[in-house]
Order: C-alpha cells, then structure tokens, then sequence
C-alpha cells in the first residue's frame, strides 16, 4: 500500500501501544480528549440535575437530609453521640458516596454509552474518565456544605481544610481502579452492576462513615483488620479536615491506602485496554 | 493523489453469543455455534478519489465493514489499513442531551465526532447557519421537533472534512425540503471530500455517485463493479 500524500499517514486499523503502557496510555489520552471529556462531563453534571426547582442545592440536600436521618437513628441506638457525630456522618457520606457512585457509573460507563460506541470510535477509556470526574464536579459542589458547618459548630478553618478535596480526588482513584477493571465484564454480563451496586451498599457499613477508626481500634482485632479498609483513609482524613487539625492517622494506613490505589489503577487500566474491545461487541 | 487508500486484507471479525444460565444448559445436550461471524475473509481495496458504494440486503454486514475500517470493531483476523483520518456518518444526533441547549448539543456532538474545541469554534456559525434553528437554538433540544434535531445533527456532521468519509444510511431525515437541502450537502461533502465509502438503499443515488460498488452477502464479498453490474447482481441474490 503506497502512500498517497506525504502529509498522510498510513496505520493500521486496531493497533494498539502494548498493555504495559496501558496505565499511562490512559492519562494521556484524557489530555489528548480534553474537550470531548469536557463536554461530556457537562453532559452528565447536568443531566442529573435537570428540571429541578433546587437544582444544584440537591449536591449539598442529599448528604445533609441523610446524615439527619443517620443522625436520630445512632442517637437512638447509642444514646448521646459526640457533638460532633453528625458531622462525622455528614463528610463520611460525602465521601463514600463519592467513591460508591463513581464507582457505579463507572462500572456502567460502557453500556451506558452504547450508542456512542456504536458510533464513532475514540479511546474508551474516556467513558470511564467522564464518569469518574462527573462525580467529582458533584462531590465537590457537595463540599461546599462543610463551611456552614464549621461556622455553626466553632470550627477552625485552617489549611488542613485542603485534606477535604485531597479525600474527594483519593476516594474517586480508588473507585476507577477497580471501576476499569470491571467495566468490561459488565458489558457482557451485566450482574457485575447488580453485585456492585450491592458491594457499595453494604461497604458503607463496614467502612467509617457512621463510626470511626479511633471507636473501631477500642474493639481490638476487629478494629486492627477495619484498618486495611481503603476508604478508612479518604473518609477519616476528609473528618481530620472538617475538625481543622493534622490528621492522626498512622502514615503507614495512608501510603497502604494510595498503594492499593495505585495497584488498582495497574492492573485495572491493563484489563480494561486488554478486554474493552472484545466486551463491546456484547453491546 | 494516487494510490490505494483503504486496504482490508482477510479482514474476518467474529461477534460472540451471549451465553445465560439457561443458554449453556440447552448447550449441553445440544452443541451451538457459539458466534456469529459477521464478515468472512473480506479483500477490499479502495483507491483515493474513489467514491465506492457497498450494497447488500439488511444484515449482511455492510455497516460493518465501515465499522471496521472507522476502527470501531478491529478485525479478528486480517488486517484493515487506512491512510488518512477518517469520519463515520451514521446515526445522526447520537449522544444528544436532552437539556441542554443547541448550541451545548452541537458542541457535544461535534466534539464526539472528534473535533477539537479551536475547529469547533471556526465552524460554528456555518453550522448554526445550515440547520436553519433560528433562535430555537439557545432552547433545550427537548422542545425540538424530530426533524429539528436532525437537522442540527446532520449540520454538525457535515461540517467535517475527512480524507476518507464513511456514510451510512443517512439520506433522507426532516421535511421534504429539508431532504434535498440535505441530499446536496452530502453530495458536495462527496464532493469535496477525497475518497467515499457509502452505504445506502436508494440505487439511484448509488448509481449517479458512485464509481464502484461491492456487493456484500452474509459477511462475503460476492463481487465488485461497476454500480449496474453490482445492482444486476444484487437482485440476482435477492431474486
């Protein structure tokens, strides 16, 4: 096959970098789709929220509403919680649910883009990505709810206040590490959203949002294993944030956490560069 | 500009079956194929300049063959190469939100098809201009008629200038006046463009464009030729 113009380039149709490359493949194909993902983001930030009286004020209502709720429920169970203790809640919401519906849409983020796929072809690891970061826009607006807090409960705003966002970034690159890793089989098997949507569900309860890691270690062995938890950090760092001091949690639980992470990251991004292509024929 | 543009060489692509609970239990006692080949050793070259036509009755994996060559599906066997970029025109409007304006819509799906925010920009007010939205274009595309989104998608899809265009089906959308606006677009984008593949129904349009025409049958290439040759033996398939 000759080349018929110097300008153009012939390639070959499906070739892809090896799967080593694939981690960083992936970052550098979101800068190269800066604007599609951008678009797209915008796409889904709105969509959730459109026709709302409230709008956007839902970001920062969803939490609060359930964190009242969470609040009566250990008030009753308990009896006279920590001052406290619903704003512990209220940010252990905020992050969880940042980790557990990014972690949904992006598990789903194939089969929800079908059409698209169907139709033009660009690296499919921006689905992913856009989901991912649609629900960090949203978590982030979430956030905006802690400053009234601080205000009301005499909090002092300092820079550990940082560690909030920090929490918000380190809790969605868990979610799209094991997020890639499961996106391809759910195309072809979609009990994968089933089972993970049962999977966020029940690791809200074993992850701190209505406890935390200082009333776990007081349980001896069972606290010890709640450690290893990968969303005891962001949770309990985002909590250390909000009170306005350093956190007091052994680094050694924190290079754990962003370890994990990034091993999520490794073996979720090769799966998904290795897999994608032959799940979406399932589509 | 000479030369051949797109080569498929084997080109062989499998799509698997789904397999359930109940599925692989029947497949126990009774032994099923378990894929579907779509395309069968598919040998195509297609030279630039060329405006080639694909005809073939509907499953007979026409628009998959475009797939392949847009890199959608890569071949499972064989090779398909390309030189230059390349556009698909299929589904228009695909990945349209409802709430959001024209004008958002036209930037999302422009930016879907791969163009970049500076192109988007320079090509706006000419899409703006073609899809004749007036000021429905700051509206929420949900109070759009069917024929108003086409419009703006078939707007939007036309502003590219690929050097290898892929067209499927898409003739034919909005009000009759609307239909010969867009019929001739596509023909200067033809035109203009260097090398068309073209899927599509309407023999006539196959016959005044096209230089060569495949015909394809169940996932196999019968025969290429000249665009009456192609259609005899089309409706030699068919019966």
């Amino acid at each position: 096959m000759d080349e018929p113009n110097s300008r153009v380039k012939v390639t070959e149709v499906g070739l892809k970098p090896p799967l080593i490359k694939a981690p960083l493949y992936a970052i550098q194909e979101m800068f190269n789709h800066k604007f599609l993902i951008r678009n797209l983001v915008v796409r889904e930030v709105r969509g959730k929220y459109r026709n709302a009286l409230l709008g956007y004020t839902w970001t920062v209502l969803e939490p609060a509403l359930l964190a009242i709720v969470y609040f009566f429920l250990f008030y009753m169970l308990a009896g006279n919680p920590d001052k406290l203790y619903a704003m512990w809640v209220l940010i252990g919401i905020i992050i969880w649910g940042c980790f557990g519906k990014s972690l949904q849409a992006v598990v789903s983020s194939l089969t929800r883009n079908r059409n698209t796929i169907h139709l033009v072809y660009f690296p499919r690891i921006v689905f992913p990505m856009t989901s991912l970061m649609a629900n960090i826009v949203i978590t982030l607006m979430s956030c905006i709810v802690v400053f009234p807090i601080m205000f009301a409960f005499d909090l002092p705003l300092t820079i550990h206040a940082l560690l909030i966002p920090a929490s918000v970034f380190l809790a969605g690159f868990l979610a799209i590490g094991v997020g890639i890793l499961l996106a391809p089989l759910n195309c072809i098997y979609q009990d994968v959203e089933h089972l993970v949507r049962f999977i966020v569900r029940a690791g809200f309860f074993v992850s701190p949002v209505m406890w935390t890691y200082e009333m776990a270690l007081e349980r001896g062995a069972f606290g010890e294993a709640a450690m290893y938890n990968p969303m005891l950090t962001p949770i309990t760092l985002a909590r250390h944030g909000l009170e306005g001091h350093a956190t007091t949690l052994p680094p050694e639980i924190i290079i754990w956490t962003i370890s994990f992470g990034c091993a999520m990251w490794l073996i979720g991004s090769i799966i998904f560069e290795k897999y994608e292509r032959r799940a979406v024929k399932y589509l | 500009m000479k030369g051949t543009v797109i080569q498929l060489e084997g080109v062989t692509l499998h799509f698997p079956k789904l397999k359930t609970l109940t599925t692989i239990l029947r497949n126990l006692f009774n032994k099923k194929e378990s894929r579907f080949t779509a395309l069968k050793e598919i040998d195509l070259a297609i030279k630039s300049g060329e405006v080639f036509g694909l005809i073939g009755k509907n499953g007979s994996g026409k628009s998959t063959i475009l797939r392949v060559i847009s890199g959608i599906y890569p071949p499972d066997d064989g090779t398909c190469k390309v030189a230059g970029n390349v556009s698909l025109l299929a589904g228009i409007g695909t990945g349209f939100s409802a709430h959001q304006t024209g004008i958002e819509n036209a930037l999302l799906y422009g930016s879907i098809l791969g163009h970049n925010e500076e192109e988007m920009t320079r090509k706006l007010p000419e899409i703006l201009e073609f899809s004749e939205l007036g000021d429905f274009i700051y509206e929420p595309i949900r109070t759009y008629s069917a024929g108003m989104k086409a419009r703006l998608g078939l707007a939007v899809a036309s502003a590219i200038r690929p050097d290898i265009l892929l067209i499927d089906e898409v003739l034919g959308v909005g009000d009759p006046q609307f239909r010969e606006k867009s019929k001739k677009r596509i023909l200067d984008l033809v035109a203009e463009t260097g090398t068309v593949v073209i899927v599509s129904h309407s023999f006539g349009l196959m016959k005044d464009i096209c230089d060569r025409v495949a015909v394809i049958n169940k996932g196999e290439l019968i025969m290429i030729g000249t665009p009456e040759e192609a259609i005899k033996a089309y409706y030699d398939i068919t019966g």
